[in-house]
């Protein structure tokens, strides 16, 4: 009999996701050192995965593209093709699900797993992990590490702090070795803290996990509150959430922000932008049909030495997901905070979110007709495209549209 | 200052009054009761700027003194002083001032000594000139306020909505008020002093609350006065003087639908009866949706369903149908009110198809009309 008593739990992550999906594809890059980059003659050019072989030649993610060829002249970039990285990602969870119902997508290239009841059919955590390695390489043609824990923490801590390190690609981590095994290590390493915290607890003296692990809950909750007890909980290597289903979940807000190709610097210039997000945002909204009752919008400026700019919001009168109606709530957020700074990125987003489907209806806001348009509007862009149908506004040198329509979270779709 | 005055008469005054006095107000001394005393007898004032209540006790009434005046003079009292003058323990209470900002309540064996304002410090209070007046019984006001302020927006988004707008012609008074989900109009024959006309007087919804806890249920003329931008009104010795909201009240005329294509009389007390049992499952779903069901010409159906309650199904006899059978979705809440402030036996309901607004009306009037916008499902 297997023991169901204690919980297995996985993290499993991929390795140079964007890269190994591109190499997968393309037998001509096996054993090259791939980089995939966003658009060199863009702004957006920056790394978003090396090959293990690029990354021995020192290429780090965001790295900038004249630096890695600098660093790594022989190296093979790649241009994002952000749907079939999303979709390779959905297939992997397809995979997890062969072994277990419990499946929580972490990100694009992480994936909990709850295989406690699964050990009856396939054995015991570590031939499952490998199972779950074979199956990943033989469908993807990538190569998967996993973490295995008690819970998630140890599982992500097992997976990144030993888990990548080893050939295997496979570790665990228990209630009892986690605090051994977890001590020297700096406290960076340490899931939950970035570069801030790392600075704020070495001032009080921690260094490793096990300087953490050994201080009294008491004082991280009452430097860092919330955030303290969990970062404490972390040390401990105890950790009592459950592997989630996301798709239970509702859903809270829909949002989407720019970074634009150059400073935008008059108002006639952004507005055309914030039309087209707006557009975008409220589409989405209808889609799933949902209105909203806040609007936010945020603005950054382009002087990284004096950041500028604001993120705003106004609650409507009645909740919609008409594109006039939150534009014009949009447009009065932009002329009463823009500083006229030039701008970097833009964002608008719609929280709040309520049922569509069943409306009371007003009297001044003769929403029925509007509503009519942009689902008609909504079935051509999805029927034709999303430049089949758009406002004349986005023929304007400013407007993003078309080179958005090509992209999936700004990367080459 | 020193006076004695009759307590009931007083307590009564300063009750009148502090319903306009709001302790969130951003001048403190408005938290307080102005009270002046001149040679015919005593003026309480209350006020948050946007309402102002006064009241005047004279010296005598009906040949029985009420106040013997010492000397004259003002104060600005704390609201508080309301519960010190219910529980005095004599009726006759006596004021007196020798410093400026303390005064001496003597009433029987209990003595006060309070902090109060200083009355130079009060704001101004806007002298109206009279400009329109008209006359109505009290006891009407009371009603159809009531008949239409359950309409007004409560959300600030349109201010202009969460006032009652007021309107005359030929001696006509119509009251209407709308939250853009429904609106209720009422009309009444006042008498007016000229051949007074005006179109886009908007009282705040807040002031005919408070002017309706104050309106005595009986017969007694009530004087209304307009100026441009206050209301004023007197009954008896109370002065009521409210703000009136700016700007212009959205045409409503384009919105009351003229074709109906369905019409059906019913009685008022089985609809009413009908759709209030509906609402105790409606009230657990969004936008307390019913389903009204005309089945033929003598029947309809109220249904509303709740996922986690259940359902119910109300049926309704139909007194007369003209025209097509319909299905439409509407809050049970608006209809509810709407409903309530309608004496009649019997009652019209004109509909436009599912996604217009329909009409109630009584059925022996045309003094009376309610319109809401169905929920579109």
């Amino acid at each position: 009999m297997m023991d169901t008593s204690k919980k297995v739990i996985f993290l499993v992550d991929m390795e140079s996701f964007y890269a190994s999906v591109e190499i997968a594809s393309n037998p001509n890059l096996i054993g090259k050192a791939v980089v995939v980059c966003g658009d060199p003659e863009k702004r957006h050019g920056i790394t978003l995965a090396a090959s293990p072989e690029a990354k021995k030649a020192g290429v780090k993610t965001a790295m900038p593209v004249w630096q890695v060829k600098n660093l790594c002249p022989d190296a093979s970039f790649v241009k994002p093709n952000m749907q079939k990285y999303i979709d390779a990602s959905l297939q992997i969870t397809e995979i997890l699900m062969q072994f277990t119902d419990q499946v929580e997508v972490f990100s694009i290239d992480e994936q909990f797993m709850d295989v406690t009841n699964s050990q009856a059919l396939f054995g015991y955590p570590k031939q499952i992990a490998k199972l779950v390695q074979e199956k990943i390489w033989d469908g993807i043609g990538v190569r998967a590490r996993v973490g295995i824990g008690g819970n998630k923490i140890q599982a992500k801590m097992a997976c990144d702090r030993f888990a990548k390190r080893n050939k295997e690609g496979i570790y665990e981590l228990t209630l009892q070795n986690y605090k051994e095994m977890t001590a020297p290590l700096v406290i960076d390493d340490l899931f939950g803290v970035g570069h801030r915290m790392k600075r704020n607890l070495e001032r009080i003296g921690i260094y490793t996990i096990g300087d953490l692990a050994k201080r009294p809950l008491e004082e991280l909750k009452r430097r860092w509150g919330v955030n303290g007890h969990v970062l404490w909980l972390n040390a401990q290597g105890i950790d009592y959430s459950p592997v989630t289903n996301d798709s239970t979940q509702e859903q809270k807000g829909v949002g989407n922000s720019i970074t634009l190709p150059r400073d935008y610097k008059n108002e006639e210039e952004i507005k055309i932008v914030l039309l087209e997000l707006t557009e975008e945002v409220c589409r989405r909204a209808r889609l799933i049909k949902k209105m909203g009752r806040t609007v936010h919008l945020y603005v950054k400026g382009a002087d990284f030495n004096h950041p500028t700019g604001f993120n705003r919001q106004v609650t409507l009168p009645v909740p919609s997901n008409d594109t006039m109606e939150v534009y014009q709530q949009i447009w009065k957020l932009f002329k009463r905070f823009w500083d006229r700074e030039s701008v970097r990125s833009v964002g608008v987003s719609l929280t709040q979110l309520e049922d569509a489907e069943q409306v009371q209806l007003s009297f001044f806001s003769h929403s029925l007709q509007r509503e009519q348009l942009g689902a008609v509007m909504d079935e051509i862009r999805e029927r034709y495209g999303k430049t089949a149908i758009f406002r004349a506004s986005s023929l304007m040198p400013s407007s993003m549209l078309f080179d958005r329509a090509t992209k999936i979270g700004g990367h080459e779709a | 200052m020193h006076f004695i005055i009759d307590k009931n008469h007083l307590f009564l005054a300063i009750q009148h009054v502090s319903k306009a006095v709001s302790s969130k107000t951003t001048i403190p001394i408005l938290t307080g009761i102005k009270l002046e005393v001149d040679k015919h007898g005593v003026t309480l004032t209350g006020s948050d700027s946007d309402i102002t209540i006064q009241m005047f006790i004279p010296v005598t009434e009906n040949d029985k003194e009420i106040i013997q005046i010492f000397e004259e003079g003002k104060i600005v009292l704390p609201k508080y002083i309301i519960d010190i003058v219910k529980k005095l323990p004599s009726n006759e209470i006596e004021f007196k001032i020798n410093d400026q900002l303390i005064v001496y309540i003597k009433s029987g064996s209990s003595e006060f000594r309070l902090n109060v304002f200083d009355a130079e410090e009060y704001p101004v209070i806007p002298q109206v000139n009279q400009e329109y007046v008209l006359n109505i019984q009290s006891e009407l006001l009371k009603t159809i306020i009531k008949q239409t302020l359950f309409a007004v927006s409560t959300v600030e988004s349109r201010p202009i909505l969460t006032g009652v707008l007021w309107q005359l012609e030929n001696n006509s008074l119509k009251f209407i008020a709308t939250d853009s989900h429904r609106l209720a109009i009422r009309e009444v024959k006042v008498e007016t002093d000229t051949d007074l006309t005006f179109n886009n007087i908007v009282v705040p919804g807040k002031s005919l609350n408070e002017l309706n806890k104050i309106l005595p249920d009986e017969q007694m003329i009530v004087q209304i006065i307009f100026t441009e931008n206050q209301l004023l009104i007197k009954l008896g010795h109370i002065l009521f003087l409210s703000r009136l909201l700016d700007g212009t009240y959205p045409d409503i005329s384009r919105i009351i639908p003229n074709k109906e294509t369905t019409k059906i009389i019913l009685e008022t007390k089985k609809i009413f009866e009908a759709i209030e049992r509906a609402s105790l499952i409606s009230k657990d779903v969004k936008n307390n949706v019913v389903k009204l069901i005309i089945k033929d010409d003598s029947l309809l159906e109220i249904n509303s369903i709740s996922s986690e309650m259940g359902k119910v199904t109300e049926q309704v006899e139909i007194k007369e149908l003209e025209g097509e059978l319909i299905k439409i979705s509407f809050n049970s809440k608006y209809t509810l009110d709407a409903l309530r402030t309608i004496d009649s036996e019997e009652i019209i309901i004109e509909f436009t198809g599912a996604l217009s607004p329909f009409i109630i009306k009584p059925a022996d009037h045309e003094k009376m009309l309610h319109l809401i916008l169905p929920i579109r499902t």
